[in-house]
């Protein structure tokens, strides 16, 4: 019965949701810790789950793949908030613009030549340039110029993660840590992470996070195809 | 649901348009980018569509679940290069962090924001 159940794909995807569900009462239980997002447990409990059982991959994602088709539909709903949101941040237009292009692209070339000095591998380092996206954006551009997929996923889950803990912290010490600048540095630093952190301090980081995602997962969507 | 059917019908165009023309970028952002543009030239995001995004949001890590877990299948560039990935990543989000902040902040007045 129990080798039966380990190939029912409605399984799989139960444990997927039950494995978020027990991420999100986790990270309520410790006071919203950034360093424990749901994601995280959600991935370290699906992942623990094959180990276990000795269930491929492929066979997970029979299951997986009925809640990774979610993820093209809220890609396209991101259009939702950077509209509204192009209304009230249409005075602050150039600076925005400058941060994103500049502050993206210092940590996404710094990633880059790290890898390159450090590691030495041409993949790895083409798959770490997508790190500051938001990760169905990211693995779709992986895909499309042959990084690799799930590292590409966990590079940007565990920027989303490190960034998401680090950004308010850093910019407090830089004394720059006005609603405004710590919700788009989230957003440019931590995407959806970094955005799901920026609801909690406040609406007005939410909405600058939001944008600042929505827009560096765009800018990038749209350059590093052309460059890597 | 209409909320819902709408991004799917942007979706599909946009991966359509992807295929047709073969885009460099992702399907779902050609549709995202078509989506922003018909809510610019209808002027109002549709009620049904904000409720869509409004119960989708908090989901969004969830729908990240099933291709993260894909790292199981990368365990030897995991177990090779895992350490050195988290400190390239850590470290490198210094310099993007300062480098936001002092320009966004940057411009404002002094004493205007603490």
């Amino acid at each position: 019965m129990m080798t039966e159940l380990l190939t029912m794909p409605l399984f799989w995807a139960t444990l997927t949701i039950a494995a978020f569900v027990l991420g999100q009462q986790l990270y309520n239980a410790t006071g919203n810790s950034p360093f424990i997002p749901p994601i995280l447990t959600g991935v370290a409990l699906i992942v623990t789950t094959l180990e276990l059982t000795g269930t491929d991959y492929s066979v997970y994602m029979q299951g997986g793949n009925l809640i990774h088709i979610m993820l093209g539909p809220v890609i396209v709903m991101l259009a939702v908030p950077l509209y509204q949101f192009l209304h009230t941040m249409r005075d602050q237009w150039q600076r925005i613009i400058l941060a994103i292009v500049l502050g993206s692209a210092t940590t996404v070339a710094c990633a880059v030549a790290l890898t390159w000095w450090w590691i030495g591998d041409e993949i790895l380092a083409k798959t770490i340039a997508t790190k500051s996206i938001t990760t169905p954006v990211a693995v779709a551009i992986t895909e499309q110029f042959g990084g690799i997929a799930a590292i590409a996923s966990a590079a940007v889950i565990v920027t989303g993660i490190l960034g998401a803990a680090m950004v308010p912290a850093l910019l407090k010490v830089i004394r720059r840590d006005d609603p405004q600048t710590t919700g788009l540095t989230l957003g440019v630093c931590a995407h959806a992470i970094g955005t799901a952190r920026a609801l909690e301090l406040g609406a007005e980081q939410a909405a600058y996070s939001a944008m600042a995602m929505t827009l560096t997962a765009t800018l990038h969507a749209l350059v590093l195809p052309w460059i890597v | 649901m209409p909320g819902l059917l709408l991004l799917l019908v942007f979706l599909l165009v946009g991966s359509l348009l992807q295929s047709q023309f073969v885009l460099p970028v992702p399907a779902a952002i050609v549709g995202m980018l078509l989506l922003l543009v018909f809510l610019i030239i209808r002027g109002k995001a549709p009620e049904s569509l904000q409720q869509t995004t409004k119960s989708l949001s908090p989901l969004l890590p969830l729908f990240l679940i099933p291709v993260s877990s894909g790292i199981i299948t990368q365990q030897e560039i995991v177990s090779d290069y895992g350490v050195e990935l988290v400190v390239i990543l850590a470290l490198s989000l210094i310099p993007g962090i300062l480098v936001t902040g002092w320009i966004m902040a940057g411009k404002k007045k002094q004493g205007d924001k603490p």
